[in-house]
């Protein structure tokens, strides 16, 4: 087969990018775990492991570049290398809201804000992350249409969550001024975390698109 | 042998009907086996028409049952690895094939709806409105002036004689603004203005392939094949080249072949990819070509994989 290094690299290309997606996914649920079990060693580990995330991305992003400049992808290899190039940005910003998970942990102390399911919906958005990059990784068009519409169960998951954090605030009102004020601080934190996740799993479906316009140049999923 | 004259190269049978194809062999294209990829549909008005055109260089069958319409205004790349047919192509368009012995030609190719594979084409005629522009510039060694007017005085285009006896007006004026509007619309007249007299054969080669477009330019062609024209030239002539062929894409039909792919995805409108074995593989829009092509066969090709 003539163009072996060519080849070769993008081989490698699509082994880094899956390496990348093993970090994020780990810190991922690093950070889950530490809102879960509020163990703030943990989230100081996720933010401060940003840089290692970042370090990769640029990496992987120079390396897309070089291909398209030197090797002139076309064709399959063309969507392989732009649909890489544009998952591992979906990759960074969810280490980024990796790390903000993480620092809501930080943040929270005793919480008196309602329960709710942060847990699930961390699972969910995680569940999102993970089959999304084994879709990228097999080429499988039908596994990137269904982290499409999985992503409906976790919007819906957060839609209940705020709705339910919303109603709780508007109760504590009638309580004492001390334990409105110290609910508007934890509903403001619960409902950035249900925010993130849910943006997490917006991440995973467009590394789903992607991936779907990578394997059979369908951009259904890109909007 | 004139090339007036029915070439005995040519195995068609003649028809007056300038609608009707010179020869077809009943059932063969059935039997075929091609990709389905050819059927492509453009936008615009079809410039020149092939259908199921066979060409043989003795049993070498080197171009198979190709059917495809070329859009007029556009640049169409034909792409494709040594052998595969596509210069064969490409000479057919003119009847450049007539002159070589061995070639037989089946099938049809219509030029503006008419056929010009029969009995009576007038190939120099056919010739000035089809014309060529080859791999290696091949100037007159003449000058840069003669190069560009040997084409119109040989077929007479600048005998206006009468008019410009009347209007007092010399034929070398009318010479030197064909000259000028050529060299000027092969965007070399910049680089030559100021020595239309000093041979040709001393320009660079990249100056002497855009003279060889003017000359071309000049005998007022319809279509302007190209058959590698830049494979010999620097990176920077090839620009020039490129960037000329698209300005010419405006006025004229061009078809181009070339080994550059890249070149092909660059500055054509259509691509054609023929594949070894003289088939034509997938016709279609160079991005789609080039983004996601049909064809698996054209993928591996396009992509390195095709060893």
């Amino acid at each position: 087969m003539p163009r072996e290094h060519y080849q070769d690299s993008l081989d490698e290309l699509r082994s880094d990018v899956l390496s990348m997606g093993d970090l994020v996914t780990e810190r991922l649920g690093d950070s889950l775990a530490a809102v879960e079990r509020r163990d703030e060693s943990l989230a100081r580990a996720v933010a401060d492991g940003d840089d290692e995330v970042n370090e990769t991305y640029l990496a992987l992003e120079d390396r897309c570049v070089d291909l398209f400049a030197l090797q002139q992808p076309v064709a399959g290899d063309l969507r392989f290398v732009t649909a890489s190039f544009k998952i591992i940005t979906d990759l960074e910003r969810i280490g980024d809201l990796a790390v903000n998970l993480a620092n809501y942990s930080l943040a929270a102390r005793e919480t008196v804000a309602p329960e709710v399911a942060i847990d699930a919906i961390g699972a969910a958005s995680r569940g999102l992350l993970e089959r999304s990059l084994a879709a990228y990784e097999t080429g499988d068009a039908a596994a990137c249409r269904a982290v499409a519409a999985g992503d409906d169960e976790v919007d819906a998951l957060c839609q209940r969550a705020s709705e339910s954090v919303t109603r709780e605030l508007i109760a504590g009102t009638d309580d004492d001024g001390w334990a409105a004020e110290r609910l508007l601080d934890d509903v403001s934190r619960v409902l950035l975390t249900v925010r993130d996740l849910e943006r997490i799993g917006d991440h995973a479906v467009n590394i789903a698109a992607r991936t779907l316009y990578m394997v059979e140049n369908d951009p259904e999923l890109l909007y | 042998m004139s090339e007036n004259q029915n070439p005995q190269t040519q195995t068609s049978t003649a028809t007056t009907d300038t609608d009707q194809p010179l020869t077809t062999t009943t059932g063969e294209t059935d039997e075929r086996t091609r990709d389905e990829w050819t059927d492509y549909e453009f936008r615009g008005e079809a410039k020149m028409t092939v259908d199921d055109l066979d060409v043989y260089y003795g049993d070498d069958h080197a171009l198979k049952g190709v059917s495809m319409e070329i859009p007029e205004r556009s640049v169409t790349a034909l792409i494709g690895p040594s052998g595969c047919g596509k210069s064969t192509y490409l000479r057919c368009l003119n009847r450049m094939n007539d002159r070589i012995k061995s070639a037989t030609i089946d099938g049809s190719v219509r030029f503006d709806g008419q056929e010009i594979y029969q009995d009576g084409v007038n190939l120099v005629e056919l010739r000035k409105r089809v014309g060529m522009v080859f791999q290696s510039p091949n100037p007159f060694p003449k000058s840069i002036r003669e190069n560009i007017a040997y084409g119109p005085k040989k077929h007479g285009d600048l005998d206006t004689g009468l008019l410009a006896r009347l209007l007092n007006r010399s034929d070398a004026e009318e010479r030197d603004r064909l000259v000028e509007r050529c060299l000027r619309d092969a965007a070399l007249w910049d680089e030559v203005s100021d020595r239309l007299d000093d041979n040709a054969l001393g320009l660079s080669g990249g100056q002497q392939q855009r003279l060889c477009i003017a000359r071309c330019l000049s005998v007022d062609p319809e279509i302007i094949l190209m058959d590698e024209p830049a494979s010999a030239l620097d990176p920077i002539a090839t620009a020039k080249i490129e960037d000329l062929i698209e300005d010419l894409a405006e006025e004229y039909t061009v078809v181009i072949v070339t080994h550059n792919m890249q070149q092909a995805a660059r500055i054509s409108d259509q691509t054609a990819v023929f594949l070894t074995g003289g088939e034509l593989v997938e016709y279609g829009d160079t991005d789609q070509v080039f983004e996601d092509p049909h064809s698996e066969r054209v993928e591996d090709y396009i992509t390195g994989k095709f060893g």
